[in-house]
């Protein structure tokens, strides 16, 4: 049974259960800014053409929330409470993530990890798969740079 | 540059609504219809003195705009589609002052409608489950500001369910309002609702209704020839933009920008007016969660940076206050379909304008500001005011 990405392009799902997916985000060559999703145009300084780069596994809370409405929307979302957070990333961008943990595990400024949600299976039975970022364990962070499989 | 419009020779000649609220066996082309025809009443107009029109809805569905202008009749005249998400109905209005104020019409239409009842299917609210930013909704995203502001600045609940609460109690005396409480509503009836997303409880959120409104603006001369004794209410400025890149940008979810993109259109729209926020006598914000008020008092210039609890607690921003805000009970009471809102923001303001917002009126109301912040993201900021005679 595979896993496969609630939407394709937006972060990669390693063939180890164990490894955490990577947001695949872009560089700009000329200024340097980096982004998550994947842009073709830098929003900065408009320079056509960016660099692929995965962003860490690792960030910081700018701030979060506990929600208490359905995942979605949708009145049959089988999930009764969630957290929802901003999401500094090393490289600079922030993303907005839903959160694993219950609502007494988060605090504005806590170190978060990345791993995957399963949403639902879809008609192939394949899991569907979304990043969400829960609280860090400790050991070492998989940087920008670092070869698939060097996470703890 | 400063891309904010002054209007010129630009006047309303006519505001039209129908209450929000869920009208499930009422189509959008009735609802517009009966919007739309309230308007060319009040103007004193029938539809072959209009010659322009702007519809906007934020539906997903292709041609509603062109039908529903249908409904009142075949003239010939041409006719738009308007859609900025949340604030559709306020870029819908700028369209029109701007057809006018260029001198390409006379008389120029905005009319808005939309169903939140009929929101089905993979769009809308609630996005489809095959979208990477559908699972967090506006909600969240709105409570994720509500929680940085009181990490920031000791914001309080309590301060939140005030502004709640004011909004409620002004919805209870509009006739306009789909939320009419039987009963005064309190800081701590708002608190003990049920929670959304922390902290934000159900009751200071927006409801998801159904409605229409509609705004027809025309050159001064022509408004005060059909209607000599009313007060004349002018559109002064309009501002309108989309989101500036800064470090922290979030690309993904409901994004509505960051927050400073109210500050800059605030500012654009009043030096295009040349006046500034200690003029404005009246103000309607985008309080589809009652967090972004507060922030809104201080963005769009009606206090410091860190005052906006200040103003909430002396109770400025309610009856009597200072600077009234929201005074048909904003889009948390009076309602948010979507696209109608901001021509239904219009028609309280200029209500208010005309001296004519019986139970709430705003003492000797001159200037008046309606802003709004659409998803995608936009922001609009747009100024009114009245010459009495």
């Amino acid at each position: 049974m595979a896993r496969v990405p609630i939407e394709p392009g937006f972060f990669r799902i390693p063939d180890d259960p164990d490894e955490p997916p990577r947001l695949l985000g872009s560089r700009c060559p000329s200024c340097g800014e980096a982004f998550f999703p994947r842009r073709l145009v830098c929003a900065k300084c408009l320079h056509e053409g960016t660099e692929d780069i995965e962003l860490s596994t690792r960030g910081t809370i700018h701030t979060w929330t506990y929600c208490h409405v359905p995942l979605f929307g949708k009145k049959d979302a089988d999930v009764a409470g969630y957290g929802v957070a901003q999401v500094d990333l090393p490289e600079g961008p922030r993303v907005q993530s839903i959160l694993f943990g219950g609502p007494d595990d988060f605090a504005i400024g806590m170190e978060v990890e990345i791993d995957l949600e399963t949403l639902r299976q879809n008609k192939d039975g394949d899991d569907v798969v979304i990043y969400r970022f829960r609280p860090a364990h400790a050991g070492a962070a998989a940087g920008p740079g670092s070869a698939p499989g060097s996470t703890s | 540059m400063s891309r904010g419009l002054t209007f010129e020779n630009v006047a309303v000649a006519g505001i039209g609504m129908v209450r929000f609220g869920m009208y499930r066996d009422i189509s959008y082309l009735h609802l517009a219809r009966d919007a739309g025809l309230a308007a060319l009443h009040d103007a004193g107009l029938t539809l072959a003195d209009v010659d322009e029109a702007f519809v906007g809805y934020i539906q997903p569905a292709p041609m509603l705009g062109i039908k529903a202008m249908k409904e009142l009749g075949l003239t010939g005249l041409p006719v738009t589609h308007i859609e900025n998400a949340s604030a559709t109905g306020l870029v819908a209005f700028r369209e029109a002052a701007w057809a006018v104020s260029s001198g390409r019409a006379n008389v120029a239409m905005a009319l808005c409608f939309d169903k939140m009842t009929d929101m089905t299917g993979t769009s809308g609210r609630g996005a489809g489950r095959d979208q990477i930013d559908a699972p967090i909704l506006p909600a969240a995203y709105f409570a994720l500001w509500a929680q940085r502001r009181m990490h920031e600045r000791g914001t309080t609940p309590e301060h939140f369910a005030a502004i709640a609460a004011k909004n409620w109690n002004y919805g209870s005396v509009s006739p306009f309002a789909h939320r009419q409480s039987d009963h005064v509503v309190t800081a701590e009836e708002v608190l003990a609702s049920r929670v959304v997303a922390e902290p934000l409880t159900a009751m200071m959120c927006c409801p998801a209704d159904d409605g229409a409104a509609c705004i027809i603006v025309a050159r001064e001369d022509l408004v005060r020839s059909r209607h000599p004794g009313r007060p004349l209410v002018r559109a002064i400025a309009s501002a309108l933009t989309s989101e500036t890149y800064s470090p922290g940008h979030t690309f993904i979810g409901p994004v509505v920008g960051p927050s400073s993109m109210t500050r800059a259109t605030a500012l654009e729209c009043y030096e295009a007016a040349a006046l500034g926020p200690e003029d404005v006598s009246v103000a309607y914000c985008h309080d589809a969660f009652v967090n972004e008020e507060l922030e809104y008092y201080e963005l769009l210039g009606f206090c410091a940076e860190g005052e906006a609890e200040k103003l909430v607690v002396e109770g400025e921003t309610g009856p009597g206050g200072r600077i009234p805000f929201n005074t048909d009970g904003g889009l948390i009471a009076r309602g948010h379909p979507g696209g109608p809102t901001g021509t239904a923001m219009l028609h309280e303001a200029v209500l208010q304008l005309r001296g004519e917002a019986e139970g709430r009126q705003v003492e000797n109301a001159r200037v008046a500001l309606t802003h709004l912040v659409g998803g995608g993201s936009i922001a609009t900021v747009n100024l009114l005011g009245v010459e009495r005679s």
